[in-house]
C-alpha cells in the first residue's frame, strides 16, 4: 500500500472518531455476549461473522494509528494497515447487514453498525467499496439534477399505473388516481423504482380520501448501504426539498427500512413528519378510513419484523394492528420484535447481489420461518422482502411472501 | 536491599500509581468528551414487553447479559458487587469511617468477600480459554485477568488466611488501617516498622499488584466503569 494512501485511510479513519465510536472501540471487554447475537454466526458458526470479530478489525487498526505504548499494542495485537488488511475491512464492511440485534445483547449497546461505518469510510477512500452500490448512489444523485428534464416521462409513467391502481380501489371523482406535486398535501409518499411499490399504495391512500403526492424521487439510499455520510445526506436531500417545496404535512416512507431509517433518524431536523407506511395504514384502519374484509386473506400469516424500522424504528405494533384486521390466523415468529432474527439481506447486501453468503447466514431466519408452520410471510420492507423470497426458494419454505400494503390493499372493502 | 524494595512499593510507588491513574482517567475521559458527537441517535427501539432500561439501572444491572446469559451475569453481579464492597472496606481502615467495629480484627465482608471476587476472576478468565472466547481474545484480556486474579489472591491471603495461624490473626484490620492512615498522612513511614509477622511480605505484594493495576486501569478497558452508563445512555437516545 503507497504511504499516501495509508495516511489518506488514517486521517479518514480519525474523522470518524465520534464520541461514540471512541467509546465502542475502547471499551469492548470481549465478553463475547454479542457472538450468538449474530444471525450470521448462528447459521455458520465462525468468529468472523460476530460483531466483536468485525469489530476486532477495525479496533486492532484503532490500537495501532490512535493508541501509545509498544506493549499495549503489543498485548491488544495491533496491526498495520496494509493491503490485506483491507480484506479484514471489506469483511467488516460487507458481512453485517446492520441489524444491529447485537446491541441488545451487549452490555455496553455498543453498536457495530458505528464501526462498520468506519470499515466503509476506509474502502470508500481506497476506492474499494462494491461499486455497484456507489453507481446506484451516483445515479440517485444525478437524478436530481436532471429532474426538471424527467418529470414529463415519470408523469406519463405513473398515469400508465392508473388502471391496476383503479382495479384495486376507484378513485374518487375528479381526483387524480396517481397525484404529483400536490402543493399543500397532508402525504408525500415516497415509493421505489417498481410499480409494486405504487400501486398498492395508491390504492389505499385513494379509498383513505388523502390528500397525497407522489414523490418524483425513489425512498432507497445506496449512499448507507454503501456508506458515504455525504452521498447518503445528498440522496436524502432530493426528497426533503421537494416536501419542503409542495409544504407537506408528514413525508410517507414506503416499505423501504433503510430509506425509513435514513429520513427519520439520520436526517436532521426537518420541518414536517416522518413515518413508515405502515403507520399510515395503522391510522387509516384506526380512524375507520378504510375498512378490510379478513376473508381474503384465510391462509395462516406471519410476520417478520424489519430490523430498520422495528428495532431501528420502534414500529412493532402498527403492522401487527394492520394484520389483526386482515387475518385471524396470525402466528408470531419466535423470537420477534426486538430480538427478531435479521432476515439477512441488509447493508446492502441485496444490491450487491451476494446470494451464496445471504443463504448461508440466514439459515436461521430459514429456521425461524418454518417454524411458524405459516403460509404466507409478511413483511414491511423491500429488502427483507428480496431476501426472504430468496431464502424461500433456497430453502423451500414454502410460503408466499407478501407486503403488508399488498395484503392491505387486497382486503380494501369496496363500499 | 529487600527492605528498601519493599519501602518503595509500600510507599511511594502508592503514590505514583494512584496519581498516574487519576491523571489517566482524566485524560482519558477528556479526550472523548472533547471528540464531536455521533450525527444522529444510536438508539435501538424498545416494545412494552422487553424495554431498554434507563442509563443507570442498565449499566449497574446488566439486563441483557441476564436475559442471554445467566451464569455469566451471576458472577458479574458477584464481582461488580464485590468490588464495590472491598473498596468500602478498604475505606473503613481509615479512622473516621467505622463501618465494622475499630477493634475488629476483620475487614468489611471477613474476607469471604475476596473470595467470591477471586472466584469470580477465576471463572472470567477460564471461559477465555474455551472456544468462541478464545478466538475473540487478545494477550491483554488474559494478562488483565490475570494480574487481578493475583492482587485478589493476594489480598485473600492477608484478609482471610492469614487468620488460620494456629495464634489467630497474624495481620488485622489495625494494622492495614495503621497502614493506610500514614499513606493518607503523607508521613512516608515505613510500614514495616508498624506490621510485622510472617505475612507482611503477603501485604507488598499485594500491594504491589494493585499499584500495577492502578497505573493499567486508564489505558485498559476497566475504563468501562466510567463509560458503561454514557454508552448506555446511547442506546437508549
Amino acid at each position: 500500500m503507497e504511504a499516501k494512501l495509508k495516511q489518506e485511510l488514517i486521517e479518514t479513519f480519525g474523522e470518524r472518531l465520534t464520541k461514540a465510536a471512541k467509546m465502542y472501540l475502547d471499551n469492548c471487554s470481549r465478553c463475547g455476549l454479542c457472538i450468538e447475537a449474530c444471525h450470521a454466526y448462528a447459521s455458520s458458526p465462525e468468529t468472523r461473522y460476530t460483531a466483536v470479530g468485525r469489530a476486532q478489525n477495525i479496533r486492532r487498526l484503532y490500537e495501532e494509528y490512535f493508541k501509545k505504548g509498544k506493549i499495549a499494542k503489543k498485548l491488544n495485537e495491533a496491526v498495520e494497515l496494509d493491503d490485506h488488511w483491507m480484506e479484514k475491512v471489506y469483511e467488516t464492511a460487507y458481512t453485517c447487514t446492520g441489524c444491529r440485534r447485537c446491541m441488545t445483547y451487549c452490555p455496553f449497546g455498543i453498536d457495530t453498525g458505528v464501526i462498520q461505518g468506519i470499515a466503509k469510510m476506509l474502502l470508500i477512500t481506497a476506492d474499494q467499496e462494491p461499486k455497484t452500490l456507489t453507481m446506484l448512489a451516483d445515479m440517485s444523485i444525478a437524478k436530481a439534477k436532471t429532474i426538471e428534464k424527467t418529470k414529463e416521462n415519470f408523469a406519463a409513467a405513473a398515469k400508465n399505473l392508473e388502471a391496476e391502481v383503479l382495479q384495486r380501489w376507484r378513485s374518487e371523482g375528479g381526483e387524480e388516481v396517481v397525484p404529483l406535486d400536490v402543493q399543500d398535501a397532508n402525504v408525500l409518499y415516497v415509493a421505489l423504482a417498481g410499480k409494486h411499490s405504487i400501486i398498492p399504495a395508491a390504492a389505499i391512500m385513494n379509498a383513505a380520501k388523502e390528500k397525497w403526492s407522489l414523490s418524483y424521487f425513489e425512498a432507497v439510499n445506496f449512499g448507507a448501504f454503501v456508506g458515504n455520510p455525504a452521498k447518503t445526506k445528498e440522496i436524502a436531500g432530493r426528497i426533503i426539498e421537494e416536501a419542503k417545496r409542495l409544504n407537506i404535512k408528514e413525508v410517507v416512507i414506503c416499505e423501504c427500512g433503510t430509506a425509513y431509517r435514513v429520513m427519520k433518524h439520520m436526517s436532521g431536523e426537518k420541518p414536517f413528519k416522518v413515518i413508515t407506511f405502515a403507520e399510515l395504514i395503522a391510522r387509516y384502519v384506526e380512524q375507520g378510513r378504510i375498512k378490510l374484509d379478513k376473508s381474503k386473506l384465510p391462509a395462516k400469516v406471519t410476520y417478520h419484523d424489519p430490523c430498520q424500522i422495528a428495532r431501528q424504528g420502534g414500529i412493532y405494533e402498527q403492522p401487527r394492528y394492520v394484520l389483526g384486521q386482515l387475518t385471524d390466523n396470525f402466528v408470531e415468529m419466535t423470537p420477534n420484535r426486538q430480538a427478531n432474527w435479521c432476515c439477512g439481506g441488509g447493508g446492502g447486501l441485496v444490491a450487491m447481489g451476494e446470494k451464496d453468503f445471504r443463504m448461508k447466514s440466514a439459515k436461521v431466519k430459514a429456521d425461524q420461518v418454518k417454524a411458524t408452520g405459516a403460509e404466507v410471510l409478511c413483511t414491511a420492507c423491500e429488502n427483507c422482502h428480496t431476501q426472504l423470497s430468496d431464502l424461500n426458494e433456497h430453502y423451500g419454505l414454502g410460503v408466499k411472501v407478501e407486503y403488508l400494503s399488498d395484503l392491505t390493499a387486497k382486503a380494501l372493502v369496496q363500499d | 536491599m529487600v527492605n528498601q524494595i519493599f519501602y518503595l512499593i509500600t510507599v511511594p510507588m502508592v503514590y505514583v500509581a494512584v496519581a498516574w491513574c487519576i491523571v489517566g482517567i482524566v485524560v482519558k475521559v477528556a479526550r472523548v468528551a472533547k471528540a464531536p458527537a455521533h450525527p444522529f441517535t444510536l438508539k435501538v427501539f424498545p416494545d412494552k414487553d422487553h424495554p431498554v432500561p434507563s442509563p443507570v439501572w442498565g449499566a449497574l444491572s446488566m439486563p441483557t447479559v441476564r436475559r442471554h446469559n445467566p451464569t455469566f451475569w451471576v458472577f458479574l453481579i458477584l464481582f461488580h458487587l464485590g468490588i464495590a464492597v472491598l473498596i468500602l472496606a478498604h475505606l473503613d481502615l481509615l479512622p473516621w469511617f467505622n463501618i465494622y467495629p475499630e477493634d475488629s480484627e476483620h475487614m468489611i465482608g471477613n474476607g469471604a468477600v475476596g473470595v467470591v471476587v477471586t472466584t469470580a476472576i477465576l471463572y472470567f478468565l477460564l471461559r477465555r480459554f474455551a472456544s468462541p472466547l478464545r478466538e475473540i481474545s487478545v494477550p491483554a484480556d488474559y494478562l488483565l485477568l490475570f494480574l487481578l486474579f493475583c492482587t485478589a489472591m493476594s489480598g485473600d491471603i492477608i484478609s482471610w488466611a492469614n487468620s488460620w495461624s494456629e495464634n489467630g490473626f497474624v495481620l488485622t484490620k489495625q494494622d492495614f488501617g495503621a497502614y493506610l492512615n500514614g499513606l493518607f498522612h503523607f508521613s512516608w513511614a515505613d510500614p514495616a516498622e508498624a506490621i510485622d509477622g510472617g505475612h507482611y511480605v503477603v501485604l507488598v505484594v499485594h500491594v504491589f499488584l494493585a499499584n500495577l493495576f492502578l497505573m493499567v486501569l486508564p489505558f485498559s478497558k476497566i475504563m468501562h466503569t466510567f463509560f458503561a452508563i454514557p454508552l448506555n445512555k446511547l442506546r437508549r437516545g
